[in-house]
């Protein structure tokens, strides 16, 4: 700790701190403009030049300046002050000043300064900008004219986001932020540099001309999408959501986000949303009123209880509390048949964790992968769904030099950050690279046996799993694997990555197993610092484990529901919140259960695929217009609010199933959120921490900071086993998109508008096609025809393609298995 | 005293002399405003469009938030006022409005004669405050 005096204040602060922080920390503000609290210090503005006592003479930077024991600092004075107003003059020489029409207005860092100098006049004359506009992508626009020359937009782009779309060109006055060749931006659209922009130089352009700032009601919420539970602040007018708000004050993303959460939030709005429930008669789905809808679903879901049975399905976008009403919903009707997302995608939690660390859930949070030393990320497709932790990934490796091991069949974001080593195996054999790390720790003498059972089991089945031999089977050198290896034992703090989710479920058990065996043997579940992370695709697929939406007893899983539906043995199927014929494996399969199942109800914002084969339809709500929790992947309970009302009749999900249990005879009440939220607690006894409204801005961690493991016990798996053929497909998430819905949104679709399968330039060239080429892909007794994508990140034999278009039908291809052996032909 | 009187009544009487009334004939007569009196507003046109650029910032400090603004983007990639009203009704004539406006896009007229028998009549559109 340092002491030191600021405008008269006593002041101790760690001695990493800056003048400026230690000003902050008792209340002193200094002005800055090309700080940012996530960023490191740069000193470009010169805005929050100080007088420190120590260094006369000169006026030093704040921002950049670290503390030293007994300094004295004056943060005003009258010739800071005119220092300060002549550098606002300097900056104001070439700016535009289009203030009237530019969307900054009203929360410009520039202007607030202005005012706060005030800054009235000029003495300094000089030619204005006048750079076109850079509009070359549909999300973001640049307007170099308002440029104030921070850095703020190029080093988030580096720092955090890890992908460096800008740098400074030219000197002196011609200085301006340029894109590679000045072409204009293509890049990820995170839009990192949109909130940090302190000026209107990067601004949204879904947002453009659409209101000022403070017209927005700010309602601060979780992200629908993705398990990454960032925090995202609606920007509401008029009871629509016009735009999403850069808040860095609560949550866990510290103001990150990535294109789905950050420009896909239309879909809320789209025009396409259901409004009224309905009904179909003689063959069409005509609309029907509430109470009618209703009576039809309750009369038949109490019939086919009566005969075969109904089961219901959940997807993971619906609160806790929708989910606990769902699953006491299940009960009233009287069946076992519950589950969500497809029934198999996320045994790696709950069966693969269970097994051997006895829970089923991430043992750290996030926070602490920014401290790890050694992060091994399986798949490299993890940065696709859960880019913020990816961005995580990128702070460690760039604040901390953490080591960065990415086990996966293909290039990604990751394998292109600073370091990172890339474990490159053939598709599906990630499994034997998992165990043969398990293996040279074992063999090596590095591994932590001390209270793990199983070891000699694991030992013995772990016998064709040398380095060597994995090697061969791979295609990722010994050397690399067992360098691999020791260092993941090695390190102080280390970290586990993998994501789970329908497009992944192939293995998933197994990888699962394989990667907590891993975890086990070198120490990391229940260590201060380290952990294993399994992250769900979904906004709430933790809670849906944490809250049991499983089968029940004797029930039926997801795929049992969809065979004995096939086969005529379910009498009515209730699907909330999914769109199974579009997004679930095997599509052919689905599609038969979905035309035999006697009752089909589907309850969604959209006329889904499936939704249009059903009986009754009835109108859910989005995230954006409910209250409640989701739980995140690191068990994080966060507040989802209300920011606008539903389209016409639409219903919360919680509601309908309330009604609908009600029409069942049962008292079942949605008393409101909070109600619930204690009732969970009483069912979840993780979920007994905090009430509803003890949920503060960084939300409640169930389970702490680093959850013990239950048990620790290494279970033996098989490993892959190689796909023949010439070409292999796997299938995954894409960037842009995450589940199906993000289809429905203008942003993420008018980056990435059509399905594609991506191959490698190698392959392309054999096959003689281009980019936007069609390619018939044959597997499994399928053929498809989709856009060809070229590009460097698979290697030669493999394909991939998204899983998000339902137009696509990669589900008919692809039947939950991890790799998929097909013909590809122009 | 008598003087006092006098003196006080001649004022009296000049005041009933032909030409020497304060009334005016209104309708018949009709008075010019002086250039600050604050009337109807006017939208100020420039070569093609209004001046207004839709800045929000007379919506933003009207105290009977009578002014509704919706910004869009015409052709040229300008921001243009798409919607711009004045809910005459509510308004108080205060001339903030003008005062705010960044461009000097709004301006008051002399016109008082404001009265009319519905009330949508009161809604000054776009089209209505550019002529
Ligand atoms: S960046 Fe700020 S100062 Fe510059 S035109 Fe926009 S609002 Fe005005
Ligand atoms: S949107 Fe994200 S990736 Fe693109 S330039 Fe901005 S910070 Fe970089
Ligand atoms: S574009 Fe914005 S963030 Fe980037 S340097 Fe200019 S002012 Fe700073
Ligand atoms: S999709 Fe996931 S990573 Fe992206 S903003 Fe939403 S929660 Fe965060
Ligand atoms: S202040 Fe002027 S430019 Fe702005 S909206 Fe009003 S009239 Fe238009
Ligand atoms: S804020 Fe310190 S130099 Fe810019």
């Amino acid at each position: 700790m340092v002491n030191l005096t600021i405008d008269g204040k006593q002041v101790t602060v760690s001695k990493t701190a800056t003048i400026y922080e230690a000003a902050k920390e008792v209340g002193i503000s200094i002005p800055v403009l090309c700080y940012a609290k996530k960023l490191m210090p740069y000193g470009a503005c010169r805005f929050c030049l100080v007088q420190v006592e120590q260094m006369k003479g000169r006026l030093i930077p704040a921002c950049t300046t670290p503390v030293s024991e007994g300094m004295v600092v004056t943060t005003i004075s009258d010739e800071i002050k005119k220092v300060r107003k002549t550098v606002m003059e300097f900056l104001l020489v070439n700016h535009v000043l289009d203030c009237p029409v530019c969307d900054k207005g009203g929360e410009c860092d520039l202007q607030d300064l202005a005012y706060e100098l005030e800054s009235t006049s000029n003495r300094f004359e000089g030619e204005k900008f006048d750079l076109p506009t850079d509009e070359v992508n549909p999300l973001i626009e640049r307007n170099m004219n308002r440029c104030v020359l921070c850095g703020r937009c190029a080093r988030v782009c580096d720092e955090v986001v890890g992908y460096g779309s800008y740098s400074f060109i030219n000197r002196g006055f011609e200085t301006k932020i340029a894109t590679a060749y000045d072409r204009g931006l293509s890049c990820e659209f995170c839009g990192q540099c949109v909130s940090m922009c302190p000026v209107g130089a990067i601004l949204p352009r879904p947002f453009k001309f659409k209101a000022r700032p403070w017209q927005l009601k700010e309602v601060d919420s979780v992200c629908g999408y993705c398990g990454n539970g960032c925090t995202l602040t609606l920007g509401v007018l008029n009871n629509k959501v016009e735009t999403i708000r850069f808040n860095d004050k609560i949550g866990v993303n510290d103001g990150n986000l990535c294109v789905r959460g950050r420009f896909g939030y239309s879909y809320v709005n789209h025009d396409e949303r259901l409004t009224k429930p309905l009904l179909r008669k003689d063959g069409e789905l005509v609309e029907a009123e509430w109470d009618e809808a209703l009576q039809v679903v309750a009369d038949g879901l109490a019939n086919a209880q009566k005969g075969q049975g109904a089961g219901i399905l959940s997807g993971a976008r619906l609160t806790n509390e929708e989910l606990f009403v769902l699953k006491q919903f299940a009960k009233t009707l009287g069946t076992q048949n519950l589950d969500h997302s497809g029934g198999e995608c996320y045994k790696g939690v709950t069966e693969g964790l269970k097994e051997t660390i006895g829970i089923s859930a991430s043992t750290g949070t996030f926070p602490q992968i920014e401290k790890a030393n050694v992060i091994l990320a399986i798949r490299s497709d993890f940065y696709e769904t859960h880019p913020v932790v990816g961005m995580v990934v990128n702070q460690a490796i760039r604040r901390n030099e953490a080591k960065l091991l990415v086990l996966a069949d293909k290039r990604g974001k990751l394998s292109k950050l600073p370091g990172a080593k890339t474990l490159l195996t053939k598709p599906g054999l990630e499994l034997d690279i998992l165990n043969a790390m398990a293996r040279v720790l074992l063999d090596e003498g590095l591994a932590q046996t001390e209270g793990v059972d199983g070891i000699a089991d694991l030992q013995a089945a772990l016998a064709n799993f040398s380095p060597a031999q994995v090697a061969e089977r791979t295609g990722v050198s010994a050397e690399q694997l067992q360098a691999a290896a020791r260092q993941l034992a090695g390190a102080k703090n280390s970290a586990i990555l993998m994501a789970y989710g329908l497009p992944y479920q192939g293995l998933n058990k197994e990888l699962a197993t394989a990667a907590a065996n891993l975890a086990l043997l070198a120490g990391i579940p229940g260590r201060e610092g380290s952990g294993l992370y399994l992250c769900g695709e979904k906004a709430n697929s933790q809670g849906a484990i944490d809250l049991g939406i499983l089968p029940q007893g004797n029930g039926m899983g997801a795929q049992a529901m969809f065979t004995a539906a096939a086969a005529g043995q379910l009498d009515a199927l209730y699907v909330v919140g999914e769109d199974p014929l579009s997004s679930y494996p095997d599509r052919d399969r689905i599609a038969k259960a979905l035309d035999k199942v006697p009752f089909l109800v589907v309850q969604d914002l959209f006329l889904s695929p499936t939704a249009q084969q059903a009986d009754v339809v009835l109108p859910a709500t989005s995230f954006a217009e409910k209250d409640g929790t989701f739980t995140n992947a690191e068990r994080r309970i966060q507040r989802v609010r209300r920011g606008i009302s539903s389209p016409g009749q639409a219903r919360a999900d919680g509601a309908i199933l309330t009604a609908l249990a009600g029409k069942l005879g049962s008292s079942l009440a949605f008393t409101g959120p909070a109600a619930i939220f204690a009732e969970i607690g009483k069912a979840v006894p993780a979920y007994a921490t905090c009430s509803f409204n003890e949920i503060g801005p960084q939300g409640v961690v169930w389970g702490g900071e680093s959850l013990q493991p239950a048990s620790r016990k290494v279970v033996a798996v098989a490993g892959g086993s190689e796909v023949e053929g010439d070409f292999r497909l796997v299938t995954g998430s894409a960037l842009y998109h995450s589940g199906t819905v993000s289809t429905k949104a203008k942003g993420p679709m008018a980056v990435l508008a059509e399905p594609y399968v991506e191959l490698s330039r190698e392959d392309a060239k054999a096959l003689k096609v281009a980019d936007g080429d069609l390619l018939k892909v044959a597997g499994n007794g399928v053929e498809l025809k989709l856009k060809a994508k070229v590009g460097n990140r698979l290697p030669k034999g493999v394909l991939f393609a998204p899983y998000h278009f339902a137009e696509a039908q990669v589900n008919r291809l692809y039947k939950g298995e991890a790799v998929i052996a097909v013909k590809v032909s122009k | 005293m008598f003087k006092a009187f006098a003196k006080g009544l001649s004022i009296t009487f000049k005041h009933m002399l032909p030409g020497h009334s304060t009334t005016v004939q209104y309708p018949s007569v009709k008075l010019k405003p002086s250039d600050r009196f604050r009337g109807l507003h006017r939208l100020v046109p420039s070569q093609d469009r209004e001046k207004c650029v839709a800045c929000y910032l007379c919506p933003t400090v009207c105290p009977a938030k009578c002014i509704t603004v919706e910004a869009a983007e015409n052709d040229k990639g300008e921001k243009y006022p798409k919607v711009y009203t004045i809910d005459l009704l509510r308004c108080i004539f205060c001339g903030y409005c003008v005062e705010a406006c960044p461009v000097e896009a709004i301006e008051m007229t002399g016109a008082y004669e404001l009265a009319n028998y519905e009330r949508e009549d009161f809604q000054f559109t776009k089209q209505r405050l550019l002529k």
